[in-house]
């Protein structure tokens, strides 16, 4: 204990190069931001002017900033939950084959380390009006894909490369979810009567809840920051809004608009946002996850 | 004599075992042809070494395992190519496979809910299967708010409630410490004598196997060894395996030669043969049980000479390890009451001339073949 407290200095050394990545690039820009958005702020950054609520007041009153709420709470459902179920479908799969399970196991798990950014090309080279194959089989079947031109085609582009590229994490952890639960569980509810439809959804399902909530609110999250490279890659909130969320609206005010503090206002905003949904999940998911 | 536990006929559960052969994909074969014909009511365990495939038989039973070859019949119906839902039978795991997040009730009604029991009926059910079973203050709680003692007994019970033909049971009593094991091992007993069903119940605990059984079966390698009533068995094993896997502490062997209605261990004690067979010089393996090696003072040419190694008094009894003088053979005797050997000592020890067991020195088959059928507990006819 004595030389513990000698060293009362050590621990925080150690500590230092991970607080001072956390608070260089994230408490001192979070900061900043809460301050900006008190401010009005010519875009050149030569002159502010303090204006307390105002740049909220102004986000809060448009139209335009509650179409790209509706937008992001619609996106989010989509990828979360498209996302997940894909994900444990595969992994449900994956988990049955016995041979070249590693080879499967990793192929699924490769769209992760793609970048959002690439994952969004990706989809969009696929799909392009012109030359995309999956649009030249759309267009075989009648469908004429232009999300270029069509909003709700644009959302389904956005929407599949986040899911797709979301997937492989979730898998990752349903997979070890389903391989945690005893085989002998699954044996026991057999010989209950249970077939597998029923095994899956009373005992499988249940058992998988708190891999479920864990995966849902990182899902959530996702959706809501980490969204923007796959939209600035593809439609870049585009055709005419359709995919602008918040995430998106608050680089283009900020950086394509020059409206500082009412970027700065909406920032400050969507932390909150997530921060309650998070708060929320924990407070009503959680309890009922537990067993 | 059987009573049913919600009042309705007790199913008549018989069970058939040909030729029944596990082979996995790989080539390994873990059972090579199972002959058993199981009666109802009967509590039939089956015991062996690690490996030896008791556990892959009862999976093969309950229907986890699929059957390679030969033919399983409950009831006289061919059940090979059934689902385990589909066979009426009820099975206890090792480590009970409660499911964690359903309470007791739940767990309990499960299987009647999957069969489509209506609520009230379930409820009804459960509550009297709960009070046989001394459940029914735990019945709203989590299996993980319950003790290793009553996770058992929520397994059994769930077991019981569906009022299966056959109750498979895997190592049940495994994971609960000593005490709790011989109370639960009681409980067993009483239960499925009382409700009357048909059991097949699998330990490598050979106490466990001997004080529950109707009838052992000893399985060894993937083959049976013998079948019989505990005592048959423990009398009169069929081979030395069985020998030396029944009976606690294990019997002794002792290598020696056989001239006709003489034995001759190598430390020249010569004792006369249970069966004298027409043999010059022949080795053959003396199995003597540590109860049937008797002290006495005086050393003769019929007593081992022993140097005493380590003693474990017992209270009722006192176990001796000894070791034959001269030849380094280690023995146990069990000495009745407390004897005052020490370490170091010499013991005489004179083996039960009745109560010996000679087996082939090569197969470890029973020699004394015919005196099978005069040992006291004579086998049951009932493999198939």
């Amino acid at each position: 204990m004595a030389t513990f407290q000698r060293h009362r200095l050590t621990p925080w050394l150690l500590l230092a190069p991970q607080l001072v990545i956390v608070a260089v690039f994230f408490f001192w820009p979070a900061a900043q931001a809460v301050l900006q958005a008190f401010y009005v702020e010519d875009p050149f950054g030569l002159g502010r002017t303090f204006v307390a609520f105002e740049n909220f007041a102004r986000v809060l009153a448009s139209a335009e900033y509650y179409r790209a709420l509706g937008i992001t709470v619609a996106f989010s459902i989509g990828v979360a939950l498209g996302a997940m179920a894909l994900a444990l479908l595969l992994a449900v799969l994956a988990d049955r084959v016995i041979k070249g399970a590693h080879g499967y196991k990793t192929l699924l798990i490769w769209p992760y380390a793609v970048a959002p950014a690439v994952a969004g090309v990706l989809w969009m080279f696929m799909l392009d009006p012109e030359l995309g194959l999956i649009s030249a089989w759309l267009g075989a079947l009648g469908i004429d894909w232009n999300h270029q031109l069509n909003g709700g085609q644009a959302m389904a582009l956005v929407v599949m490369a986040s899911i797709w590229k979301q997937m492989s994490y979730n898998f990752v952890f349903f997979l070890a979810g389903l391989q945690a639960i005893p085989r002998s569980l699954l044996e026991a509810a057999a010989i209950d009567n249970a077939g597998p439809w029923r095994r899956f959804w009373t005992i499988t399902f249940p058992l998988l809840s708190p891999t479920s909530f864990f995966l849902l609110v990182m899902n959530s999250v996702y959706a809501f920051f980490e969204i923007f490279g796959t939209i600035d890659a593809t439609t870049a909130g585009g055709p005419g809004g359709a995919t602008r969320t918040l995430v998106y609206k608050v680089y283009e005010d900020g950086f394509i608009g020059y409206d500082l503090g009412s970027s700065a206002a909406q920032s400050v905003l969507l932390m909150l946002l997530v921060g309650l949904l998070t708060l929320l999940q924990f407070r009503y998911l959680e309890r009922k996850v537990q067993y | 004599m059987t009573e049913s536990l919600h009042g309705q006929d007790t199913a008549m559960a018989t069970l058939s075992l040909n030729a029944l052969r596990k082979t996995y994909p790989n080539g390994f074969t873990a059972l090579h042809g199972i002959d058993l014909s199981i009666d109802d009511g009967e509590l039939i365990v089956v015991v062996g070494p690690s490996g030896c495939g008791k556990s892959t038989l009862l999976r093969m039973l309950a229907g986890l395992e699929s059957i390679s070859d030969g033919e399983l019949a409950i009831d006289g119906r061919r059940v090979n190519d059934l689902e385990p839902a589909e066979r009426d039978i009820a099975m206890v795991f090792q480590n009970y496979a409660l499911y964690p997040h359903m309470s007791v009730a739940d767990n309990m009604g499960y299987a009647l809910k999957n069969r489509g029991v209506p609520k009230a009926e379930r409820r009804r059910k459960v509550e009297e299967t709960a009070r046989l079973i001394g459940l029914e203050d735990l019945l709203e709680r989590r299996p993980r708010q319950l003790s290793g003692g009553q996770r058992q007994r929520v397994a059994m019970g769930r077991a019981i409630v569906r009022e299966p033909k056959v109750f498979l049971f895997d190592e049940p009593l495994s994971n609960l410490d000593a005490k709790l094991r011989v109370q639960m091992r009681i409980e067993i007993r009483r239960l499925q004598k009382r409700l009357g069903v048909t059991a097949v119940y699998v330990t490598h605990d050979q106490v466990e196997a001997m004080t529950l059984a109707d009838r052992l079966v000893v399985m060894n390698g993937g083959h049976i060894e013998q079948v019989g009533t505990p005592m048959h068995l423990y009398e009169c094993p069929a081979s030395r395996f069985v020998a030396g896997f029944i009976g606690s502490p294990a019997m002794n062997f002792l290598d020696a030669r056989q001239t006709h209605g003489t034995l001759t261990l190598p430390c020249d004690t010569r004792i006369a043969a249970p069966s004298a067979r027409d043999a010059i010089d022949t080795p053959v393996c003396l199995g003597i049980r540590p109860e049937h090696l008797l002290p006495v003072d005086e050393p003769d040419d019929t007593t081992l000479t022993t140097r005493v190694e380590l003693v474990e008094p017992l209270g009722a009894d006192t176990l001796a390890h000894v070791r034959l003088e001269g030849q380094d053979e280690p023995l146990v005797a069990r000495l009745d009451g407390v004897h005052a050997v020490a370490e170091g000592d010499t013991l005489y020890l004179r083996p039960d001339a009745d109560r010996l067991h000679l087996f082939d020195h090569e197969t470890g088959r029973r020699l004394d073949d015919k005196d099978i059928h005069s040992c006291p507990s004579s086998p049951s006819s009932h493999l198939a």
